[in-house]
């Protein structure tokens, strides 16, 4: 496992980082996004300019933001260097630490979600051996019940469902 | 006669225990966020909100901006110790910090990041005491088309004058702007943009955004940026107070410094890191010692760090008497006042002159415990720059997941929150900023809502923005600002391009010489 993140962390490290032309994309994102809002917006009713329907600021916005996203499809596209260097498998971790803590806190409770999820959430170190990760897990769970349970009085089942 | 009055009346509210306790934990925690490196104060802010829905109104503010200015303190020492900016405005703080640290320094650096950033925060904080007070005076006069032009020069200015590409922070405002209309429209009760989802009918919550954008985003960066390790230099803390020579030279640059900080910050939109390379820049054109500056001299710590702390507090005036974020942090502050039910405004100091007076002498509390936490205390937090980071980092993200959980006890929040952070992380590789898409999300619905009241007074007509002296005034700067930063944005392309063809022409083909 050590050896696999490790190797993981090399090729990301030696790879060719991400052309910023690839910002483009946010570009067209962006216009997608302008294009929904618009199409919603006129079908929400854009009243009249003295009395502004609920779709009118939408609309509005759609608009500009649809030019904007043009110019910067534009600007980027001609990006010639390179976008900062990804790191894909702590993006991929921590995505999947909040996953876990979604899927578990309302079904297992709180201690053993905060558990799995710091558990999680260290995966990308290699340098936290195994028996390292599970008493961290192990440390900040039982101190979140403190914290949040018992001292605060959040109302969150320390296990089981809620 | 009437601010000292107030600020009596404020100093009251301020030292009431349970005030000064949350303005104790709020700087204490600001400090503990901001010396983690690359975790910056918008990042604590968000992950403290959560917390504060359970506080009174003002307990809650003074605590958010402790966290706030805290943050901005803290974020000066993992700069000198390690090279690596605690909070974006700490940055220049590095240029002369870290060589000071390096040439065994690190001490007096310390010490005098601690000194300039108390006095930027007290001479900031006499500011707000003296200008929010009037400024709210004339804004009682402010109709819709002022508020709405306000908010306009609000939002040009914190995308224009951002750190990157001004087109992509004015891009990244309007999405935000964009984002601020889903949900329930409160004029019509019509929902909008919610796709049949019922937890969305509210909008999406500001809490989440900024955690997504701001904790999940800032986390992940963090990892790669940390895995160098912990700090592990000795520091001799026998050299740590500065010779006669070194107060003497830290003078000037404090006063200047929280002169311009307080200017840069009272700008809305505008914030600490404008405020504090402004200074430093100054500063190393008017100083007798100007070329140490990059080298380890003392006055280029003291500069930034007065400019920032004085922009910090300096922020609350727009954002209190205008209800416009004076910086991207700001505009948490605004969400979070909006959620008791109080809306930032000229009314604000009329209506909870309590809240606004005992927030402002909560500054002079708070800068007070933070000299005590930042001089006397700074073993503690030098000791936090040595805990691996391994540990660090899979606590904040428990800790980010339980305080989006908390919102509504539904998981559909962490759910987002993970989208945003994701979002948040792409964001920042293209280079596109996420703070002005805050500030647009936070500011939309009000800057709708005026909007639709100036179109009905002026029966329709749109040129009332230009008409009326003050919103005609305010859009021509808008205009000017965005023709300014647009400007300068395309002369600065222009510049690096001519350098990269310069250097390609005098260059030989890396290829020619294979063979």
């Amino acid at each position: 496992m050590k050896e696999f993140l490790l190797r993981l962390r090399r090729n990301e490290d030696n790879a060719r980082p991400p052309h910023a032309y690839l910002g483009a994309l946010g570009g067209a994102g962006l216009l997608a996004l302008s294009i929904v809002f618009i199409v919603g917006g006129y079908e929400l009713g854009v009243g009249s300019p003295r009395r502004l329907g609920t779709g009118a600021f939408p609309v509005i916005m759609g608009f500009i933001l649809a030019v904007l996203s043009l110019v910067v499809i534009a600007i980027d596209i001609r990006d010639t260097s390179d976008a900062e260097r990804p790191d894909w498998i702590s993006f991929a971790a921590i995505g999947a630490a909040l996953a876990v803590f979604a899927l578990t806190v309302g079904r297992i409770g709180l201690v053993p979600g905060a558990f799995l999820t710091t558990i999680t959430a260290s995966l990308p170190d290699p340098s936290l051996p195994v028996l390292g990760k599970i008493i961290l897990g192990a440390v900040v769970s039982l101190a979140c019940w403190a914290l949040f349970i018992g001292l605060i009085g959040l109302p969150f089942a320390p296990f089981g469902g809620l | 006669m009437e601010i000292l009055a107030g600020f009596g009346n404020g100093l009251l509210v301020a030292l009431q225990p349970e005030n000064l306790l949350y303005c104790f934990v709020g700087v204490f925690l600001g400090t503990f966020i901001g010396v983690l490196p690359g975790i910056g104060s918008m990042a604590a802010i968000s992950m403290i909100l959560p917390l504060t829905f359970y506080l009174e109104p003002t307990s809650a503010l003074v605590m958010i901006a402790g966290v706030y200015y805290g943050a901005e303190y803290g974020g000066s020492i993992a700069s000198i110790l390690m090279n690596i900016p605690g909070t974006p405005s700490s940055s220049i703080t590095c240029i002369d910090g870290y060589p000071m640290a390096r040439d065994g320094r690190a001490g007096i650096a310390l010490f005098g990041s601690a000194i300039a950033s108390f006095g930027g925060g007290i001479i900031g904080m006499i500011v707000m005491a003296m200008l929010a007070p009037a400024l709210a005076e004339l804004a009682l006069n402010f109709g819709p088309t002022e508020y709405f032009a306000v908010i306009l020069l609000g939002l040009v200015a914190a995308s224009a004058v951002s750190n990157g590409n001004p087109i992509k922070g004015i891009t990244m405002v309007v999405a935000g702007l964009m984002l601020g209309t889903v949900g329930v429209d409160i004029t019509t009760g019509a929902e909008r943009f919610t796709m049949g989802i019922p937890e969305m009918r509210d909008g999406v919550h500001l809490v989440i955004v900024a955690m997504g954008l701001f904790g999940v985003g800032e986390l992940i960066v963090s990892i790669r940026a940390n895995a160098t390790g912990a700090f592990q230099n000795e520091i001799d803390y026998k050299k740590f107070y500065p010779s006669r020579a070194q107060w003497k030279a830290m003078f000037g640059p404090i006063l200047r410094g929280s002169g311009i900080g307080s200017f840069f910050g009272a700008l809305p939109g505008t914030g600490q890191t404008v405020a504090s390379a402004v200074a430093y820049a100054v500063e190393k054109k008017v100083s007798p010692n100007r070329d140490g500056f990059g080298k380890g001299a003392i006055e280029g710590v003291a500069v930034p760090e007065a400019a920032n702390n004085s922009a910090t507090q300096t922020a609350f005036i727009p954002t209190l008497t205008l209800g416009v974020p004076g910086s991207a942090s700001m505009a948490l502050v605004i969400g979070a006042l909006m959620m008791y039910g109080i809306v930032p405004g000229p009314r604000l100091l009329v209506e909870h002159s309590d809240l606004f007076w005992g927030l402002v002498a909560s500054f002079l509390i708070g800068n007070v415990l933070l000299l005590i936490l930042n001089i006397p205390l700074i073993g503690l937090w030098v000791r936090l720059l040595k805990i691996p980071y391994r540990y660090m980092y899979p606590t904040i993200i428990v800790l980010i997941c339980i305080g989006v959980y908390s919102l509504n006890n539904n998981v559909f929040d962490v759910w987002l929150t993970l989208a945003f952070g994701w979002a948040g992380y792409l964001m920042r590789l293209f280079r596109f900023e996420a703070a002005p898409f805050l500030i647009g999300f936070v500011l939309g619905p009000m800057m709708e809502e005026q909007l639709r009241r100036a179109m009905l007074l002026s029966r329709g007509d749109a040129t009332v923005f230009l008409t009326r002296p003050i919103s005609g005034t305010l859009i021509a700067i808008t205009v000017l600002l965005l023709v300014f930063a647009i400007g300068s944005a395309l002369r600065q392309r222009r510049r690096a391009r001519r350098a990269t063809r310069t250097t390609s022409e005098t260059e030989p083909l890396p290829t020619s010489n294979k063979g």
